[in-house]
């Protein structure tokens, strides 16, 4: 138990996706002016993250290591994840028309982004148990979901301050942004 | 779209999305969500024109969907091209995509868990998660099926955007 918590405080929180290694700023940038838009699209990529490890760790274990394939790593994972991308989206699609519909109008397209194809590349880095690799990638996309929350609703208040016309909009958003990354400096004294 | 355009960030209330009028069919108007990925160079991808299979352009096309039109709707004749600000009411985004996607990760992430302590094999725990996604997306559809037997899931043309934002293509 101790281990799975300490992985999460190290996955999430001192080695954040957005804050730390700086993968996803897009949606990061790009999603974040409302905390709900921002909680759905994390969920989503959560799921994504998740999901995708699974099959990653599948291809590099039982197909790309025994083989000698791994210098077709990246290529293969990205197919993967976008397969696992579309299939995800077929089978919401599939189950619940009505769901996917209000996911559609509100919520962007996920595709290969970086935060997903780079937490793979960090698990299978990492040689880890099945179980230990979607466990990494489940708090590794926690951590993403929480920086875009907090993130959503710094800018939901800022969006109702009277800042300087010069400042308003993206160059306070990217201030804001930094000040955050200082502030998630602070994890990496915690030694995990 | 610029960022007084974006209904999503004036509302105060219940959360509103943009969407494209493609098709009218009587009292069925065929729209597109608007959205394009999570950043421009997506969203201006998704209007290059390249159509293959899993292009962005090919997934929005995948995301239309159609409103039945209500006598006295207010909202006049509408046109192909034509941008509407469309909302599901009440129900908040963030449940709807836990509900989509919180429930199977959870089912899958349960499963693994219990069976690695179970097994301890890497295979057992992977085909584990794969059988708790499966019972998630189950349970996803009888809760979906329900909340929209409770009309919670249906679109709703709040109104139409003004004509100058009407997309240029011919109309």
């Amino acid at each position: 138990m101790r281990e799975y918590l300490l992985m999460m405080v190290s996955a999430a929180l001192v080695n954040n996706v957005i804050l730390a290694r700086f993968l996803g700023l897009c949606s990061f940038l790009g999603v974040t002016t409302r905390v709900d838009t921002a909680l759905g699209m994390g969920v989503a990529t959560t799921f994504v993250i998740t999901v995708s490890s699974m099959a990653d760790w599948a291809v590099e274990t039982w197909l790309l290591e025994p083989h000698g394939l791994l210098y077709l790593r990246t290529v293969t994972f990205i197919l993967v994840i976008a397969a696992a991308v579309q299939f995800t989206e077929m089978t919401v699609r599939k189950l619940s028309p009505a769901l996917f519909q209000m996911l559609g109008i509100y919520l962007p397209l996920i595709t290969t982004n970086c935060a997903v194809l780079g937490v793979a590349l960090l698990l299978v880095e990492g040689r880890m148990s099945f179980l230990n690799s979607v466990l990494f990638a489940f708090f590794s996309s926690l951590g993403y979901s929480l920086v875009m929350v907090i993130f959503a609703g710094l800018r939901e208040r800022l969006a109702l301050a009277d800042a300087p016309r010069l400042f308003a909009g993206p160059p306070l958003a990217f201030i804001t942004a930094s000040l955050l990354a200082l502030a998630f400096m602070g994890f990496s004294g915690i030694s995990a | 779209m610029n960022a007084a355009e974006d209904p999503g960030i004036l509302s105060q209330g219940s959360l509103e999305g943009v969407a494209r009028v493609v098709a009218v069919q009587g009292d069925q108007v065929w729209v597109e969500p608007e959205q394009g990925g999570s950043c421009g160079g997506c969203a201006s991808a998704a209007n290059c024109g390249s159509k293959g299979i899993g292009t962005l352009a090919s997934r929005l096309e995948g995301r239309r969907f159609f409103l039945e039109r209500e006598d006295g709707d207010g909202l006049g004749e509408l046109r192909v091209g034509e941008r509407l600000v469309i909302t599901f009411g009440e129900q908040s985004v963030s449940a709807v995509a836990l509900l989509a996607y919180g429930l199977p990760l959870v089912g899958a992430l349960s499963a693994a868990v219990f069976t690695q302590e179970l097994a301890g094999r890497d295979g057992y725990t992977l085909l584990a998660a794969i059988a708790g996604l499966g019972l998630g997306f189950a349970l996803m559809k009888i809760v979906a099926g329900r909340l929209k037997a409770r009309g919670r899931l249906t679109p709703r043309v709040v109104r139409r955007l003004s004509s100058a934002a009407i997309l240029s293509s011919g109309h």
